[in-house]
């Protein structure tokens, strides 16, 4: 039972990350392969925040997410938007160059250092019906449950989500309808980005940073996507869940060093099985390949 | 022509001389850094050709490749350590192993597809390092392995740099030689074809999912060896430097900043790149740890944005021009004009009812939508049958039933009175003789219109000669001779439907399904055309021909179907279609009977 909670706290987390990176391919069909980069900025930008001006990781939230947001705008003017056109093997090496450049960059600038930040409810739990519950954890797990319903809403009730959701289905469609095709992809971007922003705020209290944490939980995120299906915010929170259990489990069962083995296997399996996933319309891996 | 005499064509003393230079260079180069780094430059420069098989050529972007590379240093390190096996044989050994991994690993990935293909490569790449890790009763884990230092030619393990820049040279021709050999070969070709479009690729016959298992077996074996040089250079492996991501990154690099899919371009790339990281190394040390990936990855990014095909490119003309100024240079010679074998054709029988292909209430649903519903179809030896309907009515589905690209749900199909129904993939239906083309034509867009053709011939023969001479006859055929070395993407319409039906002649088929190849031309454009057409009928190939054109359907088709919402509504000839009142109803409309 134990381990069943940390899984799915753990879980949460890695939902958030996954919506940003469903949310990208689902509206572009591009695979952001610098996705755990973001988080990576992000986690330093609230690691700096603390330690320059003592500000609170739940604070920062608020600066360090919109940041993302811009950063996000830029990275998709500046390398997304001239890619969009071009051979699927050109768009994988484009994003493939922006992590490898933003990773080494952190290399440079922050050295291989791993850095945590210790505050006051690092380390306090809770304890609820004889389970131990640690409470920036559930704090994660907390902001990722209002974050998926925050999303929820803004697909099915606004005007911006429903034209996400027709840029998704069908961009040419989209335009002929009057929406501004590029700028969807622009936010959406921006929007996907965001979300490792928040991610990253929220990590920086319970795990340290250092320039390659990204590889860690993009990796991690791929395989949330790939289980929820591609596309699928419902995909994506189920999935982070159910592979933050499977590795809390397999941690514990088989052994720590072989939980990434464990769930990759799981990956492969689904991606050669079930490629649409969970949760994902059949045949949604291939529409923007073909 | 002698060899002798070749041997003064620039392109080919040029290389040599390349080479030879390479030969010499420890004799000029007395610092051990400088040669270190020629040899760094060699070794990623083979490390990029072998995956550059797979991954330039076939056009699947493995982002694993470190995998067989330490599958390589391993297997022959712990050779060499626990039983003293020479590394030069443990390298075989090793390569075999890396092949063996690589057709584990690839049978299943190859189902996928773009990014996914990729992702799983990165995937499998992890797991194996975790595993290596995990493993360290056999492996010693992150400790690693220490070779200890012997010097002897048996070793593997020599005291100057010179002798292992002798083996990293050799490395590199090795598998630039492999590369080359390919590029030029019936794989090689499939290769660019599935990388192209693999819907197209499979459609002139070609066994996709063979065609990228063997490439990627090639490509392990080779970067398996690599992974033995690497070892045997450094004499020290760890788990985090022979499985890292960070190398299948870098070796994939290196061939896309010179120019993926062409055997100079990783030599290029590596000659560009690996320096920057090396000089990085070694003049910034430590504190600058990241700075020549960093400058990796910003250089990929302009790379893939400004220059796609790679710096090659940009080297390709002059390096042309060069070779016209040098002595000895002469024009190419033209391959001995085509000695085109008459189409050895050897025309299937019909089936026992004088039936070249025939269709049995054969059905395909999407998800309750019948496409087709029992539909009976057969066309004689030697005729041409029009297949008419209404948007939608199912005429192509029908086609992709025959070719098998999507099995029928119920029903049989007979070709030549032997089922084959549900024969997959489509490669096979096509070698049995069934040539087809598409309604939204798929030419092979980066590769000239002869190459396209090319791609066809090699469906009847690994001859590349033969195959040659057959598809430039073929292109002559349909009127595109002047245009054998136009690149497809830059076709009109017209002529990539001409391309289109050249390519799937090239296959020898004895049935030949045409999908619409007169729309969106002009009527002189449609004449040309039907003259054709007919001209391939009188050669003996049975045609089923999908038209919305009535006059070409009228006066070419023996006999005609109509579809109408998935089902057979009329069969006949031209005559008593055109008169049929449900046709009329239900597609030609009331002012075709009137006129």
């Amino acid at each position: 039972m134990q381990v069943l909670v940390s899984g799915l706290l753990l879980g949460g987390i890695y939902a958030v990350i996954s919506i940003g990176l469903t949310l990208i391919f689902g509206v572009t069909r591009i695979i952001n392969f610098a996705h755990g980069e973001f988080l990576m900025l992000a986690m330093y930008g609230t690691f700096w925040l603390f330690t320059s001006y003592g500000m609170d990781p739940y604070v920062s939230l608020l600066i360090v997410t919109p940041a993302m947001f811009l950063v996000g705008l830029v990275a998709q003017r500046a390398v997304i938007q001239p890619i969009l056109g071009a051979a699927p093997l050109m768009q994988i090496f484009a994003t493939v160059g922006l992590s490898v450049a933003m990773q080494n960059a952190a290399l440079l600038v922050w050295h291989a250092d791993y850095r945590t930040i210790r505050t006051s409810y690092s380390t306090s739990v809770l304890e609820v019906f004889g389970l131990v519950v640690s409470i920036p954890r559930l704090a994660a797990f907390g902001v990722a449950a209002a974050m998926a319903l925050g999303f929820f809403f803004l697909f099915k009730y606004t005007y911006l989500g429903k034209a996400l959701r027709a840029v998704a289905q069908d961009r040419r469609s989209a335009m002929l309808m009057g929406i501004n095709v590029q700028r969807i992809y622009l936010l959406s971007f921006g929007i996907g980005t965001a979300c490792v922003g928040v991610a990253g705020a929220m990590l920086m209290p319970i795990y340290y940073t250092f320039p390659t944490v990204g590889t860690y939980f993009v990796l991690t995120a791929f395989v949330v996507v790939v289980l929820g299906g591609m596309g699928s915010m419902m995909g994506a929170c189920v999935g982070g869940l159910i592979i933050g259990v499977i590795e809390a489990f397999s941690g514990f069962f088989i052994a720590p060093a072989l939980k990434e083995a464990v769930y990759f296997v799981i990956f492969i399996l689904m991606l050669l099985f079930r490629p649409s996933g969970l949760f994902g319309q059949r045949g949604a891996e291939e529409v923007g390949l073909k | 022509m002698s060899t002798l005499r070749r041997l003064g064509e620039p392109r080919i003393y040029l290389p040599l001389l390349a080479v030879l230079i390479i030969i010499l260079a420890p004799l000029a180069i007395e610092s051990p850094f400088y040669l270190h780094v020629l040899v760094m430059i060699l070794f990623y420069a083979a490390l990029s050709q072998a995956w550059n098989i797979i991954g330039g050529y076939g056009g699947q972007l493995s982002l694993g490749h470190a995998a067989f590379f330490g599958i390589g240093s391993y297997a022959s390190t712990l050779l060499f350590l626990q039983s003293g096996l020479s590394p030069w044989i443990g390298a075989i050994l090793g390569g075999l192993l890396a092949m063996g991994t690589a057709f584990a690993i690839s049978y299943p990935c190859f189902r996928l597809h773009g990014p996914f293909f990729t992702l799983s490569t990165i995937a499998f790449g992890e797991v194996i390092r975790i595993l290596a890790i995990y493993f360290r009763d056999i492996t010693r884990g992150s400790v690693g392995l220490q070779i200890p230092f012997q010097p002897s030619l048996a070793h593997f393990v020599f005291r100057d740099k010179a002798s292992y820049l002798y083996v990293a040279l050799g490395y590199l021709v090795l598998t630039t030689a492999v590369t080359w050999w390919i590029e030029r070969s019936k794989l090689g070709h499939a290769l660019v074809a599935l990388r192209e479009d693999e819907d197209a690729a499979e459609a002139v016959g070609i066994n996709t999912h063979w065609a990228k298992l063997t490439a990627v077996m090639v490509s392990a074996f080779l970067t398996a060896l690599g992974g033995v040089f690497y070892s045997q250079f450094v004499l020290f492996i760890e788990p985090y430097s022979v499985f890292s991501g960070d190398l299948s990154i870098q070796i994939a690099m290196v061939a896309i900043i010179g120019g993926i899919g062409t055997v100079s371009g990783p030599i290029i790339g590596s000659f560009i790149v690996t320096p920057v990281s090396e000089f990085a190394r070694a003049w910034l040390g430590g504190s600058y740890r990241g700075l020549h990936f960093l400058v990796y990855g910003l250089v990929l990014i302009v790379v893939v944005i400004l220059i796609p095909r790679g710096v090659g490119e940009w080297l390709r003309a002059p390096y042309r021009r060069l070779i016209r100024r040098l002595p000895g240079w002469r024009p190419v010679e033209a391959p001995p004009p085509a000695a085109v074998p008459a189409v050895p054709f050897t025309p299937v029988a019909a089936g026992g009812n004088g039936y070249l292909l025939e269709c049995r209430q054969v059905s395909k649903y999407f998800r309750g939508l019948a496409a087709l519903h029992q539909v009976d179809l057969t066309v004689r030896q030697g005729e041409i049958l029009g297949l008419i309907g209404p948007n939608g009515a199912g005429k192509s589905t029908l086609f992709n039933t025959i070719t098998s690209f999507y099995p029928p749900d119920k029903g049989q199909i007979l070709f030549a009175g032997r089922p084959i129904t549900g024969i997959r993939p489509p490669h096979r239906i096509i070698r049995l003789g069934i040539g087809r083309t598409f309604q939204v034509v798929k030419p092979f867009t980066n590769v000239t219109a002869l190459e396209n053709v090319v791609v066809g011939a090699f469906c009847r023969t690994t001859d590349a000669g033969q195959a040659r001479a057959e598809a430039a006859h073929i292109l002559e055929m349909v009127g595109m001779g002047q245009k054998m070395d136009v690149l497809a993407r830059s076709l009109t319409l017209a002529d990539r439907k001409r391309l289109e039906l050249a390519r799937a002649l090239a296959t020898r088929p004895q049935l030949l399904l045409l999908d619409e190849v007169m729309a969106g031309l002009n009527s002189t454009e449609v004449t040309e055309m039907i003259a054709l057409v007919r001209r391939i009928r009188e050669s003996g190939i049975s045609i089923l021909v999908i038209e919305h054109v009535m006059h070409v359907i009228m006066s070419l088709c023996d006999r005609i179907v109509v579809l109408h919402h998935g089902e057979k509504i009329a069969e006949g000839t031209p005559a008593g279609v055109s008169a049929d009142r449900r046709v009329i109803e239900a597609y030609l409309g009331e002012e075709y009977l009137i006129a």
